[in-house]
């Protein structure tokens, strides 16, 4: 045989023996989940906040009917815009994106939204002063990974020797997780933020987040959204699902993804048929949700520091107009937990302001009173669709937000930042992901 | 630099011992197929319908390697082995094309197989390997980074691989050699693949991944 006869012929045999059996392996993998998925069914979601909107996408993207139930006369959740208050557009809600190794930094980067990492300085209020750091650096203890005990940040910061000079350092950095600092546990944050991947940087947005949502996930599925709709009734006794809203309209749906926030399913505000069992019931009781507010004040100068850390009256203060395009001066209060509550217990904005003017006046010598302009109080406890602010892991959590977020009969799937099992719990992102991956539940069971 | 490391080890290898009896050096096609990687990037393209161009599967590559003989028995011949694998993936949507890329680099022992009296030309090979992998994306053609830091995994494993051939006498001691391997990877713990891919940890995959792969290549053999 001649050799570079011999040489072709090997070279061809092998590459056919191979490439062959590769280009029909290579057809059944398939590029994305359920291509060949069919499912005629109608998919009825529960609250348009960013999972229920983003789970709607995902639906849409497939070709299934679907239909978004909201609640109140917005859709976005936790999300809002102010406009006209101050010469750039605030976030009434979420307003971080908190890192961008996540599907919305993939979003922003596609639509070419313009955002701005956030490193502005941090001081802290501490023994009636301003200072840039703290005799003893409190922060680093809630960064530690190991032997942190199951106590909550107040019970955890008394065993590491802090005195009560710091509470009010320690309630700041709980309200940084949405917390009262005597009930987010220490422990149940490291463990529950193991699979973070996402990013340690802060970003801010040019417009708001709002914005982003609003433009890129919510002008997909407005046509299939229904607002002022409170759902009241859900029965899943059938092979048909019923849902009755308040005022007696019933929808039928084959599967339900729930994406109402935590604090409506711990409260029984919706009704369902079978009961849910007490092993769900108990998990939602275990999972965190405090009271949250957002306050905007406007002022005439900017006296104010980028952030405050420390105040008695709000844990945190920032200046709103980082990353913003505008000039106006404002100053945002961002309150959380047991400080949130007692505002609220105030009764009125203007109670709540000039609590806040206060306590301004008392860090920067009567400065807030004498140039304050205008105030917007976003007080997401009072809105009776939220209740608070987003969830938290509490002290002898354990499983709760797996088995909180676990599908019920292969028709009652749930989502929404509190059943984020993936370490991203309490952010937008976070949220999003529940969205897909409840539809992915969803058709994994149809494919079964 | 990681590329100026892999020619100082491969000057290595076959400088060891100059007076080396036999060496190899093979370059090939790869296909490779991972049931997690897959699932990590079906997921990667149902969360995110906003991209019209999918992202395509980790399964084309190629490889190379050197393999030096330094034991040499009646059939029997022992070496060690190292090669390096490339495999890309690449879509591209308006203002975002996402590349995906994952190295391989395998330091293995050879058992090489070869008898002429039955079989003249025709050799297999059993290598097994120590294996580590490195997994990168690019966004827009620039490495994806965040926190000042690129995104990356690296993952380490054991690699299992046989190997078949047949040697054609060029002239003096060298050999050309088509050739055709199956190799398994069984566990390689890769835990932030998935962070790299989808962006999440523990959705999608576990923390390690298993792989299967064919070559077909050519080797120059000298002996």
């Amino acid at each position: 045989m001649d050799r570079r006869y011999f040489i072709k012929q090997s070279a061809v045999v092998s590459l056919g023996g191979l490439l062959i059996p590769s280009t029909f392996l290579s057809s059944c993998r398939k590029d994305t989940l359920f291509e060949d998925v069919n499912f005629g069914g109608k998919v009825l979601i529960i609250g348009a906040g960013a999972a229920g909107l983003y789970a709607g996408y995902i639906l849409k993207s497939k070709g299934i009917d679907f239909e978004i139930l909201e609640a109140s006369a917005n859709y976005g959740g936790r999300l809002g815009k102010l406009t006209g208050f101050a010469d750039f557009p605030i976030d009434t809600g979420a307003q971080w994106l908190h890192g961008k190794n996540n599907i919305l930094g993939d979003l922003i980067a596609k639509s070419q939204t313009k955002i701005k990492t956030d490193n502005s300085d941090e001081l802290f209020w501490f023994n009636n002063q301003i200072v840039s750091s703290l005799p003893k650096d409190i922060t680093s203890i809630f960064a530690r990974e190991e032997n942190v005990p199951d106590v909550s940040f107040k019970d955890y910061a008394i065993q590491e020797g802090y005195g009560s000079e710091y509470t009010n350092i320690v309630e700041g950095i709980a309200g940084d997780s949405g917390a009262a600092a005597s009930r987010i546990s220490a422990y149940g944050k490291v463990k529950e933020e193991e699979n973070w991947v996402s990013g340690d940087d802060d970003f801010k947005f040019q417009g708001t987040f709002f914005d982003l949502i609003d433009q890129q996930i919510a002008s997909q599925v407005k046509n299939n959204l229904k607002l002022n709709t409170i759902v009241a009734n859900i029965d899943y006794s059938h092979s048909s699902i019923e849902v009755t809203d308040t005022n007696n309209n019933v929808y039928t749906a084959d599967k339900i993804i729930v994406t109402v926030p935590i604090t409506i399913l711990k409260s029984n505000s919706i009704q369902f048929v079978p009961a849910l069992t007490s092993e769900k019931t108990t998990a939602f009781s275990k999972i965190g949700m405090d009271a949250g507010m957002k306050v905007f004040l406007k002022f005439s100068n900017k006296f104010f520091d980028q952030n405050i850390i420390g105040g008695e009256i709000c844990g945190a203060y920032a200046d709103e107009s980082i990353g913003k395009t505008g000039s106006d001066n404002i100053l945002l209060a961002f309150i959380m937990g047991q400080q949130a509550e007692y505002l609220t217990g105030l009764g009125s904005d203007l109670a709540i302001t000039n609590a806040l003017l206060q306590e301004l006046d008392l860090m920067y010598n009567g400065q807030a009173t004498a140039s304050f302009l205008a105030s917007h109080v976003q007080n997401w406890t009072t809105n009776p669709f939220v209740q608070g602010a987003y969830s938290y892991s509490t002290v002898g959590m354990g499983d709760a937000r797996n088995i909180a977020a676990q599908t019920i009969d292969k028709k009652l799937y749930f989502a929404g930042e509190a059943m984020n099992t993936n370490g991203h719990h309490q952010t937008l992102h976070g949220a999003v992901e529940t969205g897909y991956n409840a539809v992915r539940n969803l058709l994994n069971d149809v494919k079964k | 630099m990681k590329a100026k490391i892999f020619y100082y080890l491969l000057t290595c290898l076959l400088a060891i011992n100059s007076s080396a009896q036999e060496w190899k050096a093979d370059i090939s096609y790869k296909y490779m197929y991972s049931n997690q990687l897959d699932n990590i990037i079906q997921t990667y393209n149902f969360s995110r319908p906003l991209l019209t161009e999918k992202q395509p599967l980790l399964m084309n590559g190629l490889n190379a390697s050197v393999s030096r003989i330094f034991k040499n028995e009646k059939h029997w011949k022992y070496g060690i082995n190292l090669s390096y694998s490339f495999i890309r993936s690449a879509a591209e949507n308006q203002n975002f094309n996402n590349t995906l890329q994952l190295h391989f680099v395998n330091l293995g022992y050879i058992f090489h197989y070869e008898n002429a009296e039955k079989c003249k030309g025709l050799y297999s090979e059993l290598i097994f390997s120590a294996t580590a992998s490195g997994l990168f994306r690019k966004l827009n053609d620039e490495p994806f980074e965040y926190d000042d830091a690129k995104s990356k995994s690296f993952g380490i494993g054991g690699e299992i691989q046989c190997k078949a051939g047949y040697n054609l006498k060029l002239k003096n001691k060298f050999y050309l050699s088509p050739f055709i391997s199956f190799a398994c990877t069984p566990y390689l713990y890769a835990p932030n693949n998935e962070a790299v891919i989808n962006q999440t940890k523990g959705l999608a995959s576990a923390k390690w991944t298993s792989v299967l792969s064919t070559q077909v290549g050519l080797v120059i053999h000298r002996r």
